[in-house]
């Protein structure tokens, strides 16, 4: 289990932040870019010294900043971190990258099942000049692997690298957590990663955690309108003395009451997304996008839509909790 | 390329002079005199003690410049390059008020039986201090080369510092290093101004070329540069080699 609880002075705010991750868990930290989710991460892995805190891997104290202060070097934390650089060393070839750790001490046996798994099996003799990004990434993982940390720490891995090669990755990187039984930390600014990959997503906007959950009920049900915005709603429209949030993907052409919010709007814009279209429109005065799966009527014109089962959010911009419980 | 071949020709052209007016007999007949070898021995040893302790005590200093680790770092940086600007001959003089024997220092080495004026001991002094701000400054730039993420994974990966250093800064450092103390060596081995001034004897190379000059004239003393230039020579070159090799290999 990796349990911090920390806080960390940044120029403009202060990192405070309580989570634990269990053994083989899978945590998406996603926010904003300047957030401070990799700020925490350097906290846990012993880079940046927390003002306040107290941090245990596996029941082993890192850091305390109440007596006994405790403060473990990162070389022995067994904490492992994976940057957007993947960090490996150019005058090593890939073989001696993944067995760098004084703790990797694999079997040739070993070796090679892991760098046939990472598809890097026929690069061993290569110098890391030569691999790709993905490649790179796949060394830098299983380097990690092998120096059979207790902790992972994933700083925006694959940032860069096109969206399969950032699914397969991400995807292996689970697959792998859950197999090692290892708690695993992921920072992400593009949610799609952090869905893919978490069990539990935690959105941090200035330092603060504002929402823990299982990443369909965070994004289902934001627990206030600054975390629907950070996970994509872009419309807020008053209904009853609430807002309702729009998320674009959840809106559909028609009336359909029992399904939700109808809203009836004038279309300002519409583009081509994807396999459908993006309209613009604006309900009373509040804008609102929608994705749509049809060409929606020329700028100008009425459209009715659906906005399916929508968070409400009272005056103090909170999720109703009422409503949401009212609906489950 | 036509351009770059002037400037290297121009850059030779010293060294062409100094071939083109050697004579093979003038070359026997100054280095066959008895004793004549001598300077070479007493540059090459001087020249190898400046390097260690060059590498010894400057490393550090020059790791520490490139990775921050000294308070008000443009202090520090402004006096290496003081000793850096200061003409070699001044230095000389200067360090008859630091190390001759009249100062505290003088003093200390008198009660040790030895002396920094017209010794070994002066000779390497004078070397070290003419060629130690080249090395310092080449070697904080290796360093400064070294990513320092790279350093923190390697921490990160269980490596205590002094590991990390063994195994990540110095290899990549490595090349910029050899590069700086080729420099260095260079500087050391053709250092004259300083030299002159408090370490007249055990003679060098460079001082015997002066000596050979005034007591006999050019012809006698263009030998001794064209030893000098072919015992300076392989170092620099071999790590111009090394350093190329190096990067070779990390191309893959």
């Amino acid at each position: 289990m990796l349990d911090a609880d920390v806080e960390v002075d940044r120029r403009e705010f202060t990192v405070r932040v309580a989570l634990q991750v269990a053994p083989g868990e899978r945590l998406a930290l996603f926010g904003p870019s300047g957030a401070g989710k990799t700020t925490l991460l350097e906290v846990i892995a012993g880079l940046v010294p927390p003002r306040r805190g107290h941090i245990e891997l596996g029941g082993r104290v890192l850091t305390s900043t109440a007596p006994p202060v405790r403060a473990v070097p990162p070389w022995q934390r067994r904490v492992g971190l994976l940057r957007q650089d993947p960090g490996l060393f150019p005058h090593l070839s890939v073989r001696d990258n993944l067995c760098y750790a004084p703790s990797a001490t694999p079997s040739d046996a070993e070796l090679s099942s892991l760098a046939s798994l990472l598809g890097i099996g026929n690069l061993l003799a290569a110098m890391p000049a030569r691999l790709s990004g993905g490649q790179a990434h796949r060394v830098a993982l299983g380097r990690l692997l092998l120096a059979h940390c207790d902790a992972l720490l994933l700083d925006e891995p694959y940032t860069g690298l096109d969206a399969s090669l950032r699914r397969t990755l991400t995807n292996q990187v689970g697959f792998l957590v859950s197999e090692r039984s290892v708690p695993a930390i992921l920072v992400a600014h593009e949610l799609a990663d952090a869905q893919a990959f978490a069990d539990r997503l935690a959105v941090l906007d200035r330092g603060e955690l504002l929402q823990v959950g299982a990443p369909d009920e965070v994004v289902l049900r934001p627990a206030s309108r600054r975390v629907a915005e950070l996970v994509g709603y872009l419309g807020f429209v008053p209904s009853e003395h609430m807002v309702a949030g729009v998320h674009p993907e959840r809106v559909i052409p028609g009336s359909f009451a029992d399904r939700g919010l109808v809203l009836t709007g004038t279309v300002t814009a519409s583009r081509p997304a994807g396999a459908g279209w993006e309209a613009d429109l604006r309900v009373g005065d509040a804008p609102v996008t929608c994705r749509l799966p049809d060409r929606p009527p020329a700028s100008g014109r009425d459209l009715v839509v659906t906005v399916l089962d929508p968070p409400y959010f009272g005056s103090d911009g909170a999720l109703n909790r009422l409503e949401a419980h009212l609906e489950s | 390329m036509a351009g770059a071949g002037i400037v290297w020709l121009a850059l030779l052209g010293p060294v062409i002079a100094l071939l083109a007016n050697l004579s093979w007999s003038a070359i026997v007949s100054s280095l066959t005199a008895p004793g004549a070898l001598d300077p070479l021995v007493v540059s090459v040893e001087s020249g190898l003690v400046t390097l260690g302790v060059l590498v010894v005590f400057c490393t550090p200093l020059a790791w520490m410049l490139a990775r921050g680790k000294l308070p008000f770092p443009r202090v520090w940086e402004t006096g290496v390059l003081c000793s850096l600007l200061l003409p070699p001959l001044v230095i000389g003089l200067l360090l008859v008020f630091m190390v001759g024997p009249y100062t505290t220092i003088g003093g200390l080495l008198a009660d040790l039986h030895q002396s920094a004026t017209n010794t070994f001991l002066a000779l390497v002094i004078a070397e070290v201090y003419e060629s130690a701000p080249y090395y310092v400054l080449g070697a904080q730039a290796a360093f400064a080369s070294v990513e320092p993420r790279l350093e923190q994974q390697a921490g990160l990966l269980g490596d205590r510092p002094r590991r990390v250093f063994r195994r990540v800064t110095l290899p990549l450092a490595a090349p910029g290093l050899a590069m700086s103390l080729s420099i260095a060596w260079a500087r050391a081995m053709g250092a004259f101004g300083a030299v002159i001034i408090i370490a007249y004897h055990p003679m060098g190379i460079p001082l015997q070329i002066y000596t050979t000059l005034q007591e006999t004239g050019l012809p006698s003393a263009l030998p001794y540069a064209l030893v000098l230039l072919v015992v300076a020579l392989p170092l620099p070159l071999a790590a111009y080699i090394w350093s190329a090799r190096a990067g070779r290999r990390r191309r893959g």
